[in-house]
């Protein structure tokens, strides 16, 4: 990491925006693509930029995989989190022993 | 048949309601009557009407108002609030029981509970906890979110399955709450704690329940609750079903939603939506940049295919040609010049001619000069037969008187000298004849 830190890739500087800013930059830039005002070198430069905002968008969309969890005590009185099945039309949870033990 | 029934009267049912109902609502008395008490139990309908009871500590009594009455009320019933209702007692047969038909209401003031909550209202706005500067964005893309609700509830199943339509992906941390009664409020502030955890990583926290009478929602509107929902490190959606009053931990929250389901909305956005403008907003760059490569190449093209690069030697040859004229014009115009200059150069009088002239000139006068300076000369007179006579010393005589006899004088001929003694001397013209010694 620390040796990363000298050099930081166009990927790196990304990871450091969330989704909402690079779909903001991305939307930008394919406006200011559409107004031709860029040379081409700027033109290419800004196209680059985008694809890789649109890059970064698209595993941020991909990043969490579905997976409900709920917390419950055990008897050492630790919090632990337990995947849970659920029901995607209606949203329950099927299994009622994943009910036991609420956080009181 | 000697039995009661033929001394007494025996009502149907309908005859003695009836008889209650013209006793009570014919009674003066409880026709626009006032009566003060405690609102509970209220519903309002869609129909516009509004059910409610009022109590105070010893009796209740049912009340209606209906949209017609309540049409122009100046302030919204709110569960807990006393108020007095101007009214005439009837009776709903069918139900066999009388209420209060209100006509008006006037605010007596607010009821126990809703005082204290008005009281924590204001301890808890003064300390800032509603303060809408303290409020912080909800992340746009929750990766994870959290659910702070019963686990057994509707709202649980309401906010995964709208959850999970527009996120499929969405990852889910529920943290059971008791959400009514006497053990919800710790429940419910614990159950947020937990979820502030770092290590669940959770950007978005869902937390309440789903609707129910004032006093299900009463949990709400305790201090451990909003104070909770203030505190989350992580931001926070109340998500408390109901109607008509909002909840405090509304106000202490970042954001507040008037149902589970619409919370859900709130926090989750719809990825096929985010996954459609991303790829709409690809194609608009690709589009704009393939748009410009494309007019650039067309103008590339047009440059290229003029015929100075169809034909290359078209250029040399041109640029020879013209080199040539160039040369020529030089040329021609260097003649010009060079004519010009002649001309006027031979317009310019012959310096020779004048010098030659000048030099005849001078050298005839000198010649002339000459030719006097001779013909005046002693010598020339001297050829024409001339003598001068001169004394021993050279002195010229010009005088008989210069001279005496006996005495040498020179005669100076033109070409040479006649060393002479005088013989005698005589007086007169020079026609007098010479003597010669």
């Amino acid at each position: 990491m620390e040796k990363k830190k000298t050099v930081k890739s166009d990927a790196e500087k990304t990871e450091k925006i969330n989704f909402e800013k690079a779909l903001q930059q991305l939307e930008e830039i394919a406006e200011k693509l559409e107004d031709g005002d860029l040379g081409l070198d700027e033109s290419i430069n800004q196209f680059e930029k985008g694809m890789r905002l649109a890059k970064f968008c698209r595993e941020k969309l991909d990043e969490a995989e579905r997976k409900i969890e709920i917390l419950q005590k055990g008897a050492d009185g630790h919090v632990r989190k337990k995947e849970v099945d659920v029901d995607d039309g209606t949203g329950e949870i099927k299994n009622e022993d994943d009910l036991q033990g609420s956080l009181l | 048949m000697n039995d009661n029934s033929t001394l007494q009267r025996v009502y149907t049912v309908a005859e003695l309601t009836r008889s209650i109902k013209r006793t009570l609502e014919g009674r003066a008395d409880f026709n626009n009557l006032w009566v003060k008490g405690e609102i509970f139990n209220l519903t309002v309908h869609s129909s516009g009407h509004i059910y409610f009871s009022l109590r105070d500590n010893e009796a209740v009594i049912s009340a209606v108002f209906f949209r017609h009455a309540n049409r122009n009320l100046a302030f919204k019933l709110k569960e807990g609030m006393n108020i007095l209702a101007l009214g005439s007692i009837t009776v709903y047969e069918k139900r066999g029981s009388y209420q209060i038909n209100v006509a008006m209401v006037k605010q007596e003031g607010l009821g126990e509970l809703q005082k204290r909550i008005e009281m924590l209202k204001q301890k808890l706005a003064a300390e800032g906890v509603f303060s809408p500067d303290r409020k912080r964005p909800i992340p746009f893309l929750p990766r994870r979110l959290g659910v702070a609700t019963s686990p057994t509830g509707a709202a649980v199943q309401d906010i995964i399955k709208v959850a999970l339509r527009r996120y499929p992906t969405i990852e889910i941390i529920i943290a059971p709450a008791v959400v009514q009664g006497a053990d919800a409020p710790v429940s419910i502030a614990r159950a947020i704690e937990e979820l502030n955890r770092p290590e669940y990583r959770i950007d978005c926290i869902i937390a309440g329940r789903g609707g129910g009478s004032f006093e299900d929602l009463m949990p709400f509107n305790e201090e451990i609750v909003v104070r909770a929902f203030y505190n989350s490190r992580v931001p926070i959606i109340s998500a408390v079903g109901h109607q008509i009053d909002h909840p405090l931990c509304d106000d202490a929250a970042d954001l507040f939603a008037p149902t589970p389901s619409a919370a859900a909305e709130l926090a989750v956005p719809v990825k096929e939506d985010l996954e459609g403008e991303v790829e709409y907003l690809a194609i608009r760059a690709s589009n704009a940049v393939g748009s410009l490569l494309r007019e650039l190449n067309t103008r590339v093209e047009g440059i290229r295919s003029r015929r100075i690069f169809r034909d290359p030697y078209e250029i040399v040859n041109r640029k020879e040609q013209l080199l040539g004229d160039m040369l020529n014009q030089m040329l021609s115009s260097l003649k010009d010049k060079v004519s010009s200059g002649t001309s006027r150069l031979l317009s310019i009088p012959d310096i020779r001619m004048i010098i030659k002239n000048l030099i005849n000139t001078k050298k005839h006068s000198y010649i002339m000069a000459l030719t006097t300076m001779e013909q005046l000369s002693p010598m020339a007179v001297l050829q024409r037969g001339y003598a001068i006579a001169m004394d021993e010393e050279g002195q010229v005589i010009r005088s008989v008187d210069d001279s005496g006899v006996d005495s040498l004088i020179r005669l100076l001929l033109s070409d040479g000298t006649l060393r002479c003694r005088v013989n005698s001397i005589e007086r007169g013209g020079s026609d007098g004849k010479e003597k010669n010694s």
